[in-house]
């Protein structure tokens, strides 16, 4: 069992507060990541539940236990680190056996984890070798297998795959995933590719400047992003927004053009519409729709990205047939196809519901 | 077979390097040259006498007194060395810790304790000569002044007490080096790598035993021969504070000042002896180098990459 629960945990170094009261509930065996862009505090955060930085404010607690003075040995909490972090002096099975040696364990019992670490991430041949006779992707397996070992009730890991190539990224991604479908603990994963989260996660902490901006599946971050920033944090290419003002039931851009909605958000007179490549459609000649400049087609083989400018200068992203190609400076005509797209609050970013439009 | 030719560069390079080689002939390899070779003759004061061969170091390593004078110099070179291993690099090993691990006033101290080493052996011999004064020294009456009269003792002039305090002051001086030097190689642990290891102990004492020290430890190799051979070229410190005797009776007599002695004399025994001198320098210069080498090379296998 291990359930976390984080309540208005607040981080200050010095005067800097880095987080700025986060308020966090994981499951027992949940995968959860915590994404967000470079510097907004995932790593930070980490450190606190890892115990490697004391919590500044609010608590942590693990299970029912209070864990804000708990030494980082003392929590049950294995961390696999960025760097790897892999003691330098020490060959691969010492580096294992260091820590359950500390606990304790009777040496039968340190073998048998090890031989059985060693065999689940295929390292059984590199058990004598010294890390700097190891290559990336072995060092990123030993420092899998030393948390491994410990068998903690939590894992931590930090961008595990950030100094992997790209081959490699995805295959060790998969490796993880199996990973904790087979020893089942609580894992906590952090990563500033969203690719990443979605792909991973059970459950998604999107972060940003030190809050957490939305909490949910990756289903529920994608449908029904909280706010702006998870709109198009979430999801690649990029969501566009669009700043537009509603007259009736369209919304439209000054001198851009407009488009007609069957819901919209109530009684507001400005706000952000938030749209994904595939729920947009590019034509050439058209009645109705914004008016948009093309900038550049990108083809991908199943489909393209034409990149279009609108009026008031907003880049926006359409995906179409890969046949359909345009040239730059083509005017075009832009509009919606029926899928769903997003409304969010012009001012705040916050997401707005939307309600059918009494007809005219 | 290619001819040497007087090229522009080839002159060049001739003009840079003769200079500098005839200056280390001249004042290095010459001096030890022939100090090597004044220790195979026998010597009446500065007069070179017949070729002896190797009379005079059968004379200071096996000829009374001299032998139980080169033992006792001899011994107390070891307890020098020892006894700043310990005190002096130990105590620099923790002092690194401390600065490393930022304790309070880490910036001020990371200062104070390198400031005696740039200051000159002589002016700290004669402070600390001072400071142990046993009526007027600031050590004795600030020992009186607190109620420990018992530790009030004449620290340089009886022998139980006068070698430990230069080792003391010895210490004092130089801690500041291998302070630094352990400093830095801990600087060079990456902080993740110190996490990793607080993820599985709390202890920091095993911190220290399992993961800095053997880090360090390469860093320390330089600390330890350049103790070694301090120790065993120990002079100047000896010589200021407790004179050419290594008084009191020769209690903190060691090589440096006995191979002095011997060799020029000194104001009891006004007699010089070039041969033997000579023998104990060489013997001296033998014993480091051999042993210097012997261990750079051993401890250079125990290096670790980060
Ligand atoms: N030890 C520290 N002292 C001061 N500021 C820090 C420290 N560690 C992190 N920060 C700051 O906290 C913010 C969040 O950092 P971090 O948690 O590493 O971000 P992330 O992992 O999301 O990229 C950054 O602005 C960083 O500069
Ligand atoms: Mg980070």
């Amino acid at each position: 069992m291990a359930r976390l629960t984080l309540r208005n945990v607040k981080k200050r170094f010095k005067e800097t507060e880095v987080l700025h009261g986060i308020d966090l509930e994981i499951r027992d065996r949940e995968f959860v990541v915590f994404v967000g862009p470079s510097g907004c505090g995932k790593s930070t955060l980490l450190r606190l539940i890892a115990g490697l930085d004391p919590i500044t404010e609010g608590s942590f607690h693990l299970n029912e236990r209070m864990m804000n003075d708990v030494a980082p040995s003392k929590r049950g909490i294995a961390m696999v680190f960025q760097s790897y972090a892999l003691y330098p002096h020490m060959d691969v099975y010492e580096n294992m056996a260091f820590g359950v040696r500390l606990m304790g364990l009777p040496k039968e019992e340190i073998e048998s984890r090890i031989s059985e670490a060693a065999r689940m991430l295929k390292m059984e041949e590199l058990l004598k070798r010294k890390p700097r006779e190891l290559s990336g992707g072995q060092r990123q397996r030993v420092a899998i297998g030393r948390a491994l070992v410990r068998k903690p009730e939590v894992f931590l890991l930090d961008e595990p795959l950030s100094n992997l190539d790209a081959a490699l990224r995805s295959e060790v991604r998969l490796e993880i995933a199996k990973l904790h479908r087979e020893i089942g603990g609580t894992m906590i994963y952090v990563t500033h590719d969203q690719i990443e989260a979605m792909t991973l996660a059970d459950k998604i902490v999107v972060m940003n400047n030190g809050r957490v901006e939305q909490v949910g599946s990756p289903r529920q971050l994608f449908e029904k992003p909280a706010n702006s920033f998870v709109g198009t944090f979430i999801g690649s290419p990029k969501m566009t927004l669009v700043d537009v003002s509603r007259s009736g039931n369209r919304l439209g851009i000054a001198d851009g053009g407009s488009v007609p909605l069957d819901e919209l958000p109530d009684k507001t007179p400005h706000l952000k519409l938030g749209v994904r490549p595939d729920a947009l459609t590019v034509k050439r000649e058209a009645e109705d729709g914004f008016t948009a400049s093309v900038v550049y087609t990108e083809y991908l083989g199943d489909d393209s990205y034409v990149y279009a400018r609108l009026a008031d200068g907003t880049l926006v992203a359409i995906r179409t047939h890969p046949n359909d190609i345009f040239e730059p400076d083509e005017a075009v005509r832009i509009n919606l196809n029926g899928s769903p797209v997003h409304f969010f609050d012009a001012e705040s970013g916050q997401r707005l519901e939307p309600s059918a439009v009494a007809a005219h | 077979m290619p001819r040497l030719r007087l090229t522009g560069r080839t002159l060049w390079i001739t003009a840079l390097i003769v200079p500098p080689l005839a200056v280390m002939a001249t004042f290095v390899a010459y001096p030890i040259g022939s100090a090597l070779a004044y220790a195979f003759y026998d010597w009446q004061g500065l007069q070179r006498g017949e070729f002896v061969g190797l009379q005079n170091f059968y004379n200071v390593l096996f000829t009374e007194p001299f032998a139980s004078w080169t033992q006792r110099a001899f011994m107390h070179n070891i307890i020098v060395f020892f006894s700043l291993m310990v005190i002096q690099n130990g105590t620099g090993f923790i002092l690194a810790y401390a600065l490393w691990r930022e304790l309070p006033g880490a910036a001020f101290h990371r200062v104070a304790v390198f400031l005696p080493v740039v200051l000159s052996t002589v002016i700290i011999g004669f402070l600390w000569k001072l400071f142990f004064h046993p009526i007027f020294g600031p050590v004795n009456q600030i020992f009186r002044g607190v109620g420990l009269d018992f530790l009030a003792q004449p620290w340089l002039g009886q022998s139980s007490t006068a070698l430990g305090s230069l080792i003391f002051v010895n210490a004092w001086a130089w801690i500041g080096f291998p302070t630094l030097v352990f400093l830095a190689g801990m600087q060079r642990i990456p902080t993740e790598l110190l996490d990793a290891a607080r993820m599985e102990t709390d202890s920091e004492w095993v911190l220290i035993k399992k993961i800095v020290w053997p880090l360090v430890a390469p860093s320390a190799t330089v600390v330890f021969i350049l103790l070694f051979i301090g120790s065993f070229n120990w002079f100047e410190l000896p010589y200021i504070m407790v004179g050419l005797d290594g008084s009191p009776f020769g209690s903190t007599d060691v090589l440096g000042l006995y191979f002095y002695r011997t060799a020029f004399g000194n104001q009891s025994a006004g007699v010089q002896d070039f041969g033997n001198g000579s023998a104990l320098a060489v013997l001296i210069f033998l014993f480091i180098a051999v042993v210097a080498a012997f261990w750079t090379v051993r401890l250079r296998k125990r290096e670790i990459q980060l």
